[in-house]
Formats: structure tokens, C-alpha cells, sequence
């Protein structure tokens, strides 16, 4: 192959799969009866429980998670390996049977449902539910993406500004997280899409309050596909501006 | 400033020695000299004077690593503010730039810095910290050798304005040359220690030569009793009449300055003469020589004349320093 050929078939590649990408939302495009655009009863609750819960769940994801990522980063302790399974399994684990899982410990007859709900906090078809199913779902994307963001921050920063007199704490704050922002960036836009279009886990343990992806199946249950592609569209409308945003904000301090 | 350390990992280094205006230690690569100043410190476990037992935030050391670690989301006054506290520490740290000639690029990345001018702005920074000691890892390692000199001028000028004992290491004997103190370390052990006129002018073994960077630096044994003591040289197969006190089949390192070869045509050679070829001729702004092999091994000397490629040279006796190994 000559070498003139070769980047126009990278060309024609690239295109291709652009071309496949963008299939189904042209589909979605031709599909949508825009003259009769319209929302199901419930449509809009859904959609404030998805982007309330979801921003609660993605706080509560990067609050624990991100300390977790720093120190799987910078700390190599023996038998890390079971640390490195237990991400892997929480990633491979199918969604449904996470969601299975979660019932099984955190359900009404599961060992830590009956003493929360002791407690008064019910983990079954509740907002916290709701919170934990996409918790679980998001959080081992969100430190794998922030534990690869902190180990390319390069140590001996770190250790520099130990030197120049300030604590640890100060230290992460003022160069570990600076410098790890871009990672981290992508991180929170992975940890938040994984959240918000979460199925899976969130049909077993919290099927109730209905956030959009639930909503969209019900809606498909009861009403049929047109009542599908309106809260199709909203969805994209809610998911998306976060995720570019941060991508786009990443690539221009990249450029 | 008493410098005492015992380091038990990741290899075994004990070092105490003191350390007074421009102190330098030299030693090859693999001796663990950044070691010693990651453990003093405070980034590596070990025991030790000055600051045993205290974590880094709490030692005052201006620590400078190799590439200087500036911090890149952060420009050249904000670096050097990073160690200071307090509502004026923009017109602190802009005064410490000043006093290292940078004041002009306080607002550049270290991106945008050369690497003499990264080094000053480490300096300010490490400076500002108001250390009792300033440690310098390889400092001449990331420079251009055409500004390197001047560069190195400036650093010694400002660590001996701000009156504060300094511990560079490195491997380089241009360093070495102009340290107000030597200490040189071999097989993770401090082996001499001095101005550096005197231990230029006697260094305690052939590692050390190496080490301030003799060339001539060479193998040998002696054979004989003293006086009738010959040096044999197995690498180039002669043998030379030396003078020492070592007794018979003793290993040495022994050295000759190349200024002392002397170079004759094979006609006008004496029987100790030892046959040489000129392999390489070196012609610069500090000085003139040549590279002679001798057998498998290489001599310095001065230039021999123009065109000659082929003749002998001889080591006068009274030029050869030999340390037994």
C-alpha cells in the first residue's frame, strides 16, 4: 500500500466510525413525531429525581472516592492486589446482578438493611436508594479514572512542597490536586455519566423514585416508543452539558 | 554544621561529616548520594544529625532536587511565595526573584524558563524557606555547558550572600573545583575530606583521582623490593621504574599527569620508553592534548608534534603517585 493511500483510509476509518456513532441518534432524530412532541405523565419528576440524585450521588462519589484514588496512587502495601480485584469486581460485576447484591445486603431482610432501617433510613424504592444504587454503579470508574490522574502527578512535587514547610493535607490541596485536575476532570464527567444512565442497579433496589432511564422503560411498558423519545431528548439535554463542558475545558489546557 | 546519617534502605550508607560554606560531595552515580539528601531531609527513613527524628514540613532545609521541581501550574512568584505565609508574600517572593536577577519573569511559567534561570527560582524558593541548610542535588546537571560557569558563579554567589551552609552532591569534578569543601565518598563510605587544594594536591587513593577527574588514572602491581621497584602496567604490557615504599606484588592505582609524558620518536626513545599511537588529538579553549593508546590502554599527554602517529613515550619515575588498592 502506498503511502499516499494510508491516511485516507485512516480518514475513511475514523469516518466510519463516526458514521456507525451517530446512527442511532440520527435514527432517533427521523423517529421523534415532532409535530405531536409531547411528555408522560411523570416525565418531569423524573427528570428533577435523576439530575438531584444523580448531583447528590456524584458529590458523594468524588467526597469518598477521590481520597481513596490518592491513596491507592501513592501507598504499595502488601496484598494491594485484593484491592485492585475488588475495583475490578464492583467494574465487572453486571449491573442487574449488582443491583441483585445490593438488595441482598442492604434490603429489608439483608444484614445492614434491618440495622439502617433501625436507623430510619429505608434502602429500598427510597431517594437514599436511589443515591446508593448509582453510588455503586459509578464510584470504581470514578477512582480508576482518579487514581490514574493522581499516579501522573509526578512525587517529588509532592514531596518538594513537604519541604517548603507545609503539612500533608496542604500539600494535596495545593499541588496533588492542581495537578491532577484534568484526570479528575474526566473522571467526574465518567462518574456522572455512568450515574445518571445507570439501569441496571436502580431498577432491582430503587425502581422507586423513578429517574429517567426507569421512566423511560415504563414509559415504553405503558405508553409505547413515541412516549420513549421525548424524555430521550430531555435526557440528553440534562446528561451532556457537564461532561462537554469538563471534556472541552480538559482539551483546551491540553492544547 | 555536623552532617551525621546512617541509612538502612533501600541500600545500607553511613555519612558524617561536616559542612561549611559551599560543601560539595562528590561520588559516582550509584553511591547514594541523593539518598543522603532525601534522608536529611526527611523523605527517606533513616537516623541522624541534624533534624533526627522531625517530618520534612518541620526541617528547615532549601532542598533542591534534580530538575529543580518547580511547580508547573504555578509561575516563577508563586514558586517561590509557595514557601512563605502571610498577606505580603507576593512582595516577599518577588524580592527574593529580585535578589537572584529574575524579578522581570516573575509572572513566566517554569515552562518558560531556561534551566539556569529554573535553577534561581528553585534557589528563591529554597531560600526563602530561611533553611539552616541548602541541599543541591547534581546542580550542574541540567545546564548548558556554554552558560554553565556563569551559571554556577551565580548559585555559589548567592549561597555564600545568604550565609548559609550548603551541601551539593554530585559526580562532577568541575563542581568539585570550586567548593569551599570537598568530601568525597566511595563504596557508600566518606573516604577524604578537605579544602580542594589539598585533596587535589594529595588525594588519599585512586578513587578519589578518578573522582576529581585525573586522567592517567591506571591499574598496575609493583614487582621488586624499594629501589630497584618496577610498576608493571599489564593493560598497556610494560612495565616502569617507579619509586615507592609499597613492598613486592602489591595492586595499586597509580597516575600520571599528562603534561608529564613525554613523547619521543621510536629513534630517540630510551628502553622504558613504551610504544604509543596517537588516537586522538583534542583541541579546545581550556587546554591542548592528546589521546595516546598504549596497548589496550588509553594515556593522556600533551600534543605530540604535528603528524606524528606512531612513537614512544616515557613516565618519568619521579611522576608516578601509586595508591595501593
Amino acid at each position: 500500500m502506498s503511502d499516499a493511500l494510508r491516511p485516507r483510509l485512516t480518514t475513511l476509518a475514523a469516518a466510519l466510525a463516526l458514521l456507525l456513532l451517530a446512527a442511532p441518534f440520527v435514527g432517533l432524530a427521523l423517529a421523534t413525531d415532532w409535530r405531536h412532541f409531547g411528555f408522560a405523565q411523570g416525565d418531569g419528576g423524573a427528570v428533577a429525581v435523576s439530575l438531584g440524585l444523580s448531583l447528590l450521588a456524584l458529590g458523594l462519589i468524588v467526597a469518598l472516592g477521590t481520597p481513596l484514588a490518592w491513596w491507592l496512587a501513592r501507598h504499595r502495601v502488601r496484598g494491594q492486589w485484593l484491592v485492585d480485584a475488588l475495583l475490578l469486581l464492583a467494574l465487572l460485576t453486571p449491573p442487574l446482578a449488582m443491583g441483585l447484591l445490593l438488595a441482598t445486603v442492604y434490603g429489608p431482610y439483608g444484614p445492614a438493611g434491618q440495622l439502617l432501617e433501625r436507623a430510619g433510613l429505608l434502602l429500598t424504592n427510597s431517594a437514599p436508594a436511589f443515591v446508593m444504587a448509582q453510588f455503586y454503579a459509578a464510584l470504581p470508574y470514578y477512582v480508576l479514572a482518579a487514581r490514574a490522574a493522581f499516579e501522573g502527578v509526578p512525587r517529588e512535587l509532592e514531596q518538594i512542597a513537604l519541604t517548603l514547610g507545609h503539612s500533608p493535607a496542604r500539600c494535596f490541596f495545593r499541588v496533588s490536586l492542581p495537578l491532577a485536575r484534568l484526570g479528575l476532570a474526566a473522571a467526574v464527567a465518567l462518574a456522572w455519566v455512568r450515574a445518571l444512565g445507570e439501569f441496571g442497579v436502580v431498577l432491582i433496589v430503587a425502581y422507586y423514585p423513578q429517574g429517567i432511564p426507569v421512566k423511560l422503560w415504563t414509559n415504553l411498558q405503558d405508553l409505547g416508543l413515541p412516549a420513549v423519545y421525548p424524555l430521550l431528548w430531555v435526557f440528553f439535554l440534562v446528561a451532556l452539558p457537564l461532561p462537554l463542558a469538563l471534556g472541552l475545558a480538559v482539551r483546551r489546557r491540553l492544547a | 554544621m555536623r552532617v551525621d546519617y546512617r541509612i538502612e534502605r533501600p541500600v545500607m550508607l553511613s555519612a558524617s561529616f561536616e559542612v561549611g560554606g559551599f560543601t560539595v560531595l562528590l561520588g559516582t552515580s550509584g553511591e547514594g548520594k541523593t539518598l543522603l539528601l532525601r534522608a536529611i531531609a526527611g523523605l527517606l527513613p533513616a537516623r541522624g544529625e541534624p533534624f533526627d527524628g522531625l517530618p520534612p514540613q518541620r526541617r528547615a532545609v532549601g532542598y533542591l532536587p534534580q530538575g529543580h521541581a518547580l511547580f508547573p501550574h504555578l509561575n516563577a512568584w508563586q514558586n517561590v511565595a509557595f514557601a512563605l505565609r502571610g498577606p505580603r508574600r507576593r512582595d516577599e517572593a518577588v524580592a527574593w526573584l529580585e535578589r537572584v536577577g529574575l524579578a522581570t519573569l516573575a509572572e513566566r511559567r517554569p515552562a518558560q524558563l531556561s534551566g539556569g534561570q529554573q535553577q534561581r527560582v528553585a534557589l528563591a524558593r529554597a531560600l526563602a524557606r530561611k533553611p539552616q541548610l541548602l541541599l543541591l542535588d547534581e546542580p550542574t546537571s541540567a545546564l548548558d555547558p556554554a552558560t554553565r560557569d556563569d551559571v554556577l558563579a551565580e548559585l555559589i554567589a548567592e549561597v555564600h550572600a545568604a550565609g548559609i551552609p550548603a551541601l551539593a552532591v554530585s559526580h562532577d569534578p568541575a563542581l568539585a573545583a570550586v567548593a569551599d569543601r570537598l568530601v568525597l565518598m566511595h563504596d557508600r563510605r566518606i573516604v577524604q575530606v578537605g579544602a580542594p587544594a589539598e585533596v587535589h594536591a594529595r588525594p588519599a587513593s585512586g578513587a578519589v583521582a578518578r573522582l576529581l577527574g585525573l586522567r592517567n588514572v591506571q591499574r598496575g602491581r609493583i614487582v621488586g623490593a624499594p629501589g630497584t621497584q618496577r610498576l608493571l602496567w599489564p593493560e598497556a604490557g610494560a612495565s616502569l621504574p617507579v619509586d615507592t615504599a609499597l613492598v613486592d606484588g602489591t595492586e595499586v592505582d597509580w597516575h600520571i599527569a599528562p603534561e608529564a609524558v613525554e613523547w619521543h620518536d621510536a629513534a630517540t626513545a630510551t628502553a622504558d620508553a613504551v610504544a604509543a599511537s596517537v588516537e586522538l588529538r583534542q583541541v579546545g579553549a581550556h587546554g591542548h592534548g592528546a589521546g595516546l593508546r598504549c596497548g589496550q590502554a588509553r594515556l593522556w599527554a600533551a600534543l605530540p608534534p604535528e603528524g606524528a602517529m606512531h612513537g614512544r613515550v616515557r613516565l618519568p619515575t619521579s611522576s608516578i603517585r601509586c595508591w595501593p588498592v
